[in-house]
């Protein structure tokens, strides 16, 4: 496979010029084979959603049919394990607990890599290439390395068992990607910009701030989605660094409950829509943004 | 406008002093939160530290000589290789095959993308508990489902069952994992010459070759990336095997990092948790190396520099 012919660049296809290729009559042949697609990735498309619609079919269930028939699709219908999922379940708490903890650390990533990224890209500085590999070497190194004696680090600054302290570590986790994928956004700006702003007299701080950094913009966004899903989702956090379950966010939330009996299945249910509700419509509505920031940033280097 | 051209002293000054400001928050974080936790997990490793006494026992290499004579880490370490074997080609084949599917289609591919999306975006512990429903003996889907096509004889108490635990929980990875691969590949496709692939259907190649020889080595920087994020997830592994199993049955899927946990937060073995922490790292930071190398030399070729 590499020593195939480097593939000539110039000549890709646009997007007029593939949908005017859709749109050539198609032979019966083909069509066949199309619809034969279609049918395959209907049938995958379903298998690959069928755990969100039992996780649905689950929580509006009533708590007696739970008991008889926990996973029969759709028998019956209530909102009672909604109801006590949020009251007696402690999931609004959970969820307050979530938020206080995802969005500080999300803005926090965004503000920390977008700074370094813009310092590493375009600032000369003595020990740069040092400092950016030094915070770059979290990306390599698995959170398993160091979790354990981070544990007791904490603990011994005070900050155990605190949304200061959990925060702070949800920040570090991110701020090695973070700052490797807003460096790649600077890299790309021309030199020309900076220089027109510093000869229309803009200070070097003005020049990052009402400059470079709006041009930037999609590359916060993306990251500021991402690193909330990542924070959000983060289950491993929570659960060694806020033990005593003051703090509890969704996630360990959920984990808690499963220790229960099958009793429970019903505000299980309810907890987890609870849990993924917020992370599907943000994704719904971003994830272009998303997925195109991410591999920009990731293959780019 | 000359392109390199010499700032004045003045201009390198103030952008000395500003990338210092700038990057200062990151290496403070970097060396606080990460470096020096870094740097206690090599003494942690050298000590039998129970997570209370102050002044920890020195025990120099037992802690390493116990791991390489603990029978179960070189179990839990099997496990991590079966993950990673099956984990990495199942999801990445999966993944590769779903996502030509849709490019090739075109029509609906907004809504079989979202469609394929959404597991990439649950958090495990969601993933964990709705699979283990469908895993429950008595009344899951996937007992329902063998009873319903006639396969009463296959039905079973999935994660109950020692030789079948891990790969229960493997089999949901690959569920979660081939979202991630599906949605990455769909971004990289976006950029395959698509009339090269269509000169070379005139020209005879079947759907197997154009995939081998026209698509794949137009995505192969991305292909790459992919590889490496989930070889080396496969080392560090922890979230959906302790919220499914916790390792269990009888330890039976244990892997590098439940095992870790274990003995450091279950049973106050922080020294030697730590220890088994290291092993995971040593093992997987060659990989990460090793791939990210490959991943940019094919980067550069492709874009002729």
């Amino acid at each position: 496979m590499l020593d195939q012919p480097t593939i000539p660049r110039a000549q890709t296809a646009t997007e007029d010029d593939r949908s005017a290729v859709t749109h050539r009559r198609p032979s019966p042949r083909k069509r066949a084979g199309l619809a034969v697609r279609h049918v395959i990735l209907v049938v995958l498309a379903l298998l690959t959603l069928f755990p969100v619609v039992l996780i649905i079919s689950t929580v509006f269930k009533t708590p007696a049919d739970i008991r008889t028939d926990p996973f029969g699709l759709f028998t019956s219908f209530s909102m009672e394990n909604l109801v006590s999922a949020w009251t007696v379940g402690r999931f609004s708490d959970y969820l307050l607990n979530s938020i206080l903890l995802s969005v500080p650390s999300t803005l926090a990533v965004v503000a920390i890599s977008t700074m370094a990224g813009y310092a590493f890209a375009r600032l000369p500085f003595p020990g740069r290439t040092v400092i950016f590999y030094t915070v770059l070497l979290g990306l390599l190194v698995p959170f398993f390395t160091y979790m354990i004696p981070l544990y007791f680090q904490l603990r011994s600054m005070g900050l155990l068992d605190t949304l200061v302290g959990a925060n702070l570590v949800l920040t570090l986790t991110g701020i090695a990607f973070g700052t490797f994928f807003m460096r790649a956004f600077f890299s790309e700006l021309p030199e020309e910009l900076e220089q027109a702003a510093r000869v229309d007299g803009c200070s070097e701080l003005q020049i990052f701030v009402r400059v470079m950094m709006p041009l930037t913009s999609s590359g916060m966004g993306a990251l500021a989605v991402f690193t909330f899903l990542s924070n959000w989702n983060n289950f491993l956090v929570p659960l060694l660094y806020l033990p005593s379950g003051d703090y509890r966010p969704l996630t360990t939330g959920l984990y808690m409950f499963t220790g229960g009996r099958s009793l429970d299945i019903g505000p299980l249910a309810a907890g987890t829509l609870i849990t993924i509700l917020p992370v599907i419509v943000l994704f719904l509505l971003l994830q272009r943004q998303v997925t195109q920031g991410f591999i920009s940033g990731a293959v780019k280097g | 406008m000359a392109r390199h051209h010499h700032a004045p002293a003045v201009t390198r000054r103030a952008q000395t002093r500003l990338g210092l400001l700038l990057a200062l928050p990151a290496l403070i974080m970097t060396v606080v939160f990460f470096l020096f936790p870094m740097g206690s997990a090599l003494y942690f490793s050298v000590v039998d530290f129970d997570g209370i006494d102050p002044t920890p026992e020195f025990v120099g290499f037992a802690n390493y000589t116990e791991m390489f004579t603990d029978p179960e880490v070189w179990h839990a370490l099997s496990n991590n290789v079966i993950w990673i074997v099956i984990g990495t080609a199942a999801p990445m084949v999966i993944g590769l095959l779903i996502a030509v599917l849709i490019w090739s289609v075109q029509r609906g591919s907004v809504i079989y993308r979202l469609a394929f999306f959404l597991p990439f975006i649950l958090p495990g512990v969601v993933i964990g508990i709705v699979w283990t429903w469908i895993y429950d003996p008595a009344n899951g889907w996937l007992n329902r489902a063998l009873g319903a096509i006639g396969l009463e004889s296959l039905q079973r108490g999935w994660l109950g069952d020692p030789s079948l635990a891990l790969y229960a929980v493997l089999a949901t990875a690959i569920w979660a994992y081939s979202a991630f691969v599906i949605v990455i590949f769909l971004s990289a496709l976006r950029n395959v010459d698509i009339e090269l692939v269509d000169a070379s259907r005139i020209d005879g190649a079947n759907a197997g070759n154009r995939l081998i020889h026209i698509i794949l080595p137009q995505i192969m920087p991305v292909f790459l990336m992919v590889l490496t994020l989930t070889l080396v997830g496969g080392f560090s592994v922890f979230d959906i095997v302790f919220i499914m199993t916790g390792g269990g049955p009888a330890d039976a899927s244990n892997v590098l990092g439940t095992y870790s946990y274990t003995q450091a937060f279950q049973l106050s073995r922080i020294g030697y948790g730590t220890t088994l922490a290291l092993l995971i790292t040593v093992l997987s930071v060659p990989f990460a190396v090793a791939l990210n190398r490959l991943q940019r030399r094919m980067a550069l070729q492709e874009t002729g520099v």
